[in-house]
């Protein structure tokens, strides 16, 4: 019966070519330093589930931002808990991306044939980065508020076209609900949708030209 | 690169197959041991740590400091000390835009400017040892970035941090760069120690940073989570911004006893007419903006340099929904101070500072009409004001605070100095027996005082 099923959907779907061609392949000897970029994809998928369920009772107005978070911690069921992983996460994602270039950085796996998928790293950490600095502004309070006045200020500290910048991170002159309004559209649709795409391309390279090897004197 | 390389590369790859490990099931089961890992730290740091609570936002307050996120901080820190760069300091796009962009550029042209194929750790010194400089400066402007970069005179710890944070990462790179690529010579053995150099010299000046450097004194800004702290927040500064002249209950319709106030008709902000017709946001905004043609002042920090932030506001209106709005049922509160049993003995700390800052702060603080006797901290209580010396006297009677809280009016001379206190109501019977016990026992300070007392 179960064989049955297996083969009907293989037909269809190839999964025995998916297991040759994704899971059952050969690798050079590997350690604990090559968990790291699996260990930035399920952070992603982590952030990516407990922010689903933040955007439930999360807000996006400057007058309710800050009482829908407080609503959360106190009186949603495990609202904390969901909040404080993905607070951590945040941090933890950023510190895993950032070791896993420095990883690729010193056993040179950005070498020929892996060029393109360092490149796309670099575009990933940059993102992610990205999806730091808009999430810090959502809760609203003091801290985000602030930071958020000086990292856009800085943006628009560039020579010429700094101003347009600035107005366009900001929605306008100041913060204000539009600053707030648009940072959660980059932070919850445009940046996870870039990085989505991103991640896709990475792994694919990846699957293609294998993990690199740890170099030795022959390389 | 021609195909000789790139097919030596290739074989080399296949033979290190060869000898390798399957993706199922042997690196996945790392990844996932990796994953769990890291899912179990993250409940930990959520449940043991959680998220540290912060006010709300208030763009009028303008006194704030601001942090970036952890991650950013040495790049704050970076831009803070090379404003300190005479002449090219001032020119801030310098190391806004054109340090990150080189940044950003080296690392997206990596591979294509380190065309080498040597993959070897120990043929790439050149590249290992800069990046080990990038990360260690990293970490060091991070940990320095608590530091101020300026200071009174000869500032010791800004120099040093502008010499271990600036000059010498910015030597060691312009010495590798002329090793590897001016005297090609150099042997990797010069590098390393170049980098090792480097790298001690900043962990030093940034050790000696931090030792020397000024505690920075850290101010916790309380915030209330729960709706009872939120309530007991809210009444506490209604207790001393609004009671002077809308009254303890909010049901004042002339102000009296209130400089430039006095007669004026008000509404009883207490009433169905104010909460009913008012939203919370409405209610924020008239405390905030004040009602100028009313008479009453704006209390946002905009509008008033000594005025109550957004959070604070907002505490305020959520008291007088709690408290006089009949649609919101007020939870079960605390007592203002925990009721004394028969021949206990209050403490200021205890019992009396909280009941001193409900009803008799609003006026008895700096700045109001009150023959200068501040009610804020113990020894106010104790030795200050026009009648210092009679207001509280241990174990006596007549004390002048004991009298006038239980209806006697201070007369000397012929004339009324201190008339009944609170004016306009009288306190509780709880609360002037805990005042009646406290100076009779000689008013003691902490509760250890108190227990002390026989």
């Amino acid at each position: 019966m179960w064989k049955k099923i297996y083969a009907w959907l293989d037909e269809r779907l190839g999964l025995q070519e998916m297991y040759t061609s994704i899971l059952d392949r050969p690798e050079p000897k590997g350690n604990w330093w090559n968990t790291l970029g699996s260990a930035s994809l399920f952070l992603f998928l982590l952030q990516g589930a407990t922010g689903i369920f933040l955007t439930v009772y999360y807000t996006p107005s400057p007058d309710h931002a800050y009482d829908s978070i407080q609503y959360i911690m106190e009186s949603v069921a495990f609202g904390w808990l969901i909040r404080g992983i993905h607070h951590w996460g945040a941090t933890l994602m950023v510190l895993v991306v950032f070791i896993h270039m420095l990883r690729v950085y010193i056993t040179a796996s950005y070498k020929y044939p892996r060029e393109l998928t360092w490149l796309i790293g670099v575009g990933l950490l940059i993102t992610t980065l990205g999806m730091g600095f808009t999430g810090y502004l959502l809760p609203w309070n003091q801290r985000a508020f602030w930071a958020t006045t000086v990292g856009t200020q800085i943006a628009g500290s560039v020579p010429f076209i700094g101003n347009f910048i600035l107005k366009a991170l900001r929605g306008g002159p100041d913060l204000s609900a539009l600053t707030l309004q648009r940072f959660f559209s980059a932070h919850i649709w445009m940046l996870p949708a870039i990085l989505a795409a991103l991640i896709g391309v990475h792994l694919y390279l990846i699957i293609k030209h294998g993990e690199s090897h740890f170099p030795t004197e022959e390389d | 690169m021609n195909q000789d390389i790139k097919q030596k590369i290739h074989e080399r790859y296949q033979r290190e197959l060869q000898r390798g490990e399957r993706f199922w099931p042997d690196s996945i089961f790392k990844d996932l041991v990796m994953a769990t890992a890291i899912f179990l730290l993250l409940i930990l740091l959520a449940t043991f740590v959680g998220v540290p609570a912060e006010p709300k936002a208030d763009p009028s307050d303008t006194s704030y400091v601001p942090r970036p996120e952890w991650y950013f901080l040495f790049l704050f820190k970076f831009l803070a000390i090379y404003g300190q760069i005479p002449v090219i300091g001032k020119i801030e796009w310098l190391a806004t835009v054109i340090v990150p962009t080189i940044a950003i550029g080296l690392l997206v042209l990596l591979p294509f400017i380190d065309k080498s194929p040597h993959r070897y750790y120990g043929k790439r010194v050149f590249a290992i040892g800069v990046m080990a400089i990038v990360v260690v400066s990293m970490v060091t402007l991070t940990l320095m970035a608590d530091v101020p970069t300026t200071g009174e005179g000869i500032y010791i710890p800004g120099i040093l941090q502008t010499i271990g944070g600036l000059v010498v990462p910015a030597v060691a790179y312009i010495i590798l760069i002329l090793m590897n690529f001016v005297f090609k010579k150099t042997s990797a053995g010069a590098m390393i120690w170049t980098s090792g150099i480097t790298i001690v010299l900043m962990i030093g000046l940034t050790a000696a940073t931090l030792a020397l450097a000024p505690q920075v004194e850290k101010t916790e800004t309380e915030v209330a989570l729960t709706l009872e702290d939120q309530i007991l927040a809210g009444q506490d500064l209604y207790s001393i911004h609004c009671v002077e002249c809308h009254g303890d209950d909010g049901s004042v319709t002339v102000i009296e006893g209130v400089a430039g106030l006095e007669g004026k008709a008000v509404m009883p902000i207490s009433g169905k007419d104010v909460l009913y017709t008012l939203n919370d946001a409405s209610l924020a905004e008239v405390i905030s903006y004040g009602r100028p043609d009313a008479g009453m002042n704006p209390f946002g920090k905009a509008y008033n340099p000594e005025g109550l932030t957004k959070g604070e506001i907002d505490y305020i209106v959520t008291f007088m929904r709690y408290s006089w709005d009949d649609r919101f049922e007020k939870p079960q509160m605390k007592p203002v101070f925990p009721p004394l049993a028969e021949g206990e003995v209050p403490s200021y700390e205890v019992h009396i500072a909280p009941i001193v800052k409900r009803y008799c702060i609003s006026c008895h603080r700096p700045g109001k009409e009150n023959n200068n006797y501040p009610m804020t901290t113990y020894e106010e209580i104790v030795y200050s004001g026009d009648h210092a010396g009679k207001n509280v006297v241990a174990g006596s009677m007549e004390s002048y605070l004991l009298q006038v809280i239980q209806g006697t009016p201070i007369i000397e001379n012929g004339e009324e100095v201190i008339g009944v206190m609170p004016p306009k109501s009288t306190l509780k019977p709880d609360v002037i027996d805990a005042f009646v016990r406290w100076v009779m026992a000689g008013m003691p300070n902490t509760a250890a005082d108190a227990a002390a007392v026989k």
